[in-house]
């Protein structure tokens, strides 16, 4: 994978879009911007000093993402065809959600543009709303879906967010990571990566579906593993051991539906 | 018994609660493992232990059946301390009960070598120069293959 902004030497380059066939491009991003319970009702009842925030802030937005191309350095100007900014007053969070909808017929992308709507619509509510809270946080700005265009459509996955890390007493990370869009219907396998080998290869916890398996067994999750992301090839680097639902297991174990693998490190207790 | 814990622990209390009530008991022999201020490199500031929960009990639980199809035991306890921990912490304690001494004396050693090689726990020493894994030591495999092939 390279950088297309980025030529041979590595400088900053304008991608040449003439001949890209153009398409039905959409892309949307969202974003949310916490703030105190009171600011929150201060806004949805329209009672801060400068009058309708939501109205002025998606108008910001929409402003914005006309003029992304002024923005960030290597963006093409877009003739865009819409562009629609939603809020969600979200009074469990604190907070107001917005989301951005950019589209057009044309030859580039349009997820920038949704983003800087996105930001600038935040931006907007801050500065409308710092009045009364100056502590408000802009956060979570992010592209949820991009469809058209040669490198087709893009849905952002949810990363399952664990709130106790099962195997892991120290509280360093475990990295989670989704290979070969292991879905909750599909039959997988578990895989664990334990100690100094969860932080060699950067990876605590996959999934993979049996399907990708050449060999329902442990050497062949190794091979459809290392398929899926060349950090995996760390499996053959030094000592690795496996054990099969918590019992020590070699190449030859057979895996069915749902085994839980962990690779780890020789061990080191006592 | 068997624990794994984050908590400190005190052998004299273990071995009092192992021996509570009964006078079948005619030796005890305790082992504590203690996190030394020197190891891979000389100046180890701390330790952080990990281990797999789930297999570790289980390892640990098969250790202690196979010593006990070895020597005739009355009681075993195993504590291993996960979590960080400073030099001079206590690490594991490994306390065995029999009628005779040479019983608990072998098996406390046995015990040791089994967990030290088999057991899913792993350690990071953390250092003035960096942190690291510790790697496993040649040492502790020929220790624990001393018990290969039946009762010494």
């Amino acid at each position: 994978m390279t950088l297309s902004h980025l030529n041979a030497r590595g400088e900053a380059n304008m991608v040449d879009v003439g001949d890209k066939a153009s398409t039905r491009r959409e892309a949307t991003a969202t974003g949310a911007i916490s703030m105190a319970p009171e600011t929150l009702a201060l806004l949805s009842d329209g009672q801060l000093p400068k009058g309708d925030v939501l109205a002025t802030a998606r108008i910001a937005g929409i402003q914005a993402a006309k003029r992304t191309h002024e923005l960030i350095p290597l963006c093409h100007q877009l003739a865009l065809s819409k562009v629609s900014i939603d809020f969600d007053i979200d009074r469990e969070a604190s907070m107001v959600r917005v989301s951005a909808t950019c589209r057009l017929s044309g030859k580039t992308g349009v997820e920038m543009e949704a983003l800087t709507a996105v930001s600038v619509a935040c931006l907007t509510l801050y500065d409308m709303c710092k009045a009364v809270d100056k502590e408000m946080e802009i956060g979570q700005i992010h592209v949820d879906a991009k469809q058209g265009g040669k490198s087709g459509d893009y849905h952002r996955r949810e990363i399952a967010q664990e709130t106790v890390a099962p195997i892991v007493t120290s509280p360093e990370n475990s990295p989670a990571l989704t290979l070969g869009l292991a879905s909750a219907e599909q039959q997988s396998v578990r895989v664990k990566c334990l100690a100094e080998l969860r932080e060699r290869l950067g990876i605590g916890e996959t999934s993979v579906p049996l399907d990708r398996l050449p060999s329902a067994d442990v050497a062949g999750l190794k091979k459809a593993l290392k398929t899926l992301d060349q950090r995996f090839s760390g499996l053959e680097e030094g000592r690795v051991l496996c054990a099969v639902n918590q019992v020590m297991a070699s190449d030859s174990t057979r895996l069915t539906c749902d085994d839980e693998v962990a690779f780890f490190p020789p061990v080191t207790g006592g | 018994m068997i624990r794994v814990q984050q908590e400190r622990f005190d052998a004299g209390d273990v071995q009092q609660a192992m021996l509570q009530g009964r006078s079948d008991v005619g030796a005890v022999v305790s082992f504590t493992g203690l996190v030394r201020d020197f190891n891979e490199r000389p100046d180890v500031t701390a330790l952080t232990l990990e281990h797999y929960p789930g297999m570790t009990e289980a390892s640990l639980a098969e250790i202690e059946d196979e010593a006990r199809r070895r020597w005739t035991l009355e009681d075993v306890s195993i504590i291993h301390r996960v979590g960080r921990l400073a030099p001079g912490d206590p690490i594991v304690l490994v306390v065995v009960a029999s009628a005779h001494r040479r019983a608990a004396y072998e098996a406390c050693e046995f015990l040791m070598d089994q967990l030290k090689t088999r057991a899913p726990f792993w350690k990071k020493e953390h250092t003035a120069s960096g942190d690291y894994w510790v790697s496993e030591r040649c040492q502790d495999h020929a220790d624990a293959r001393r018990w290969e092939g039946g009762v010494q």
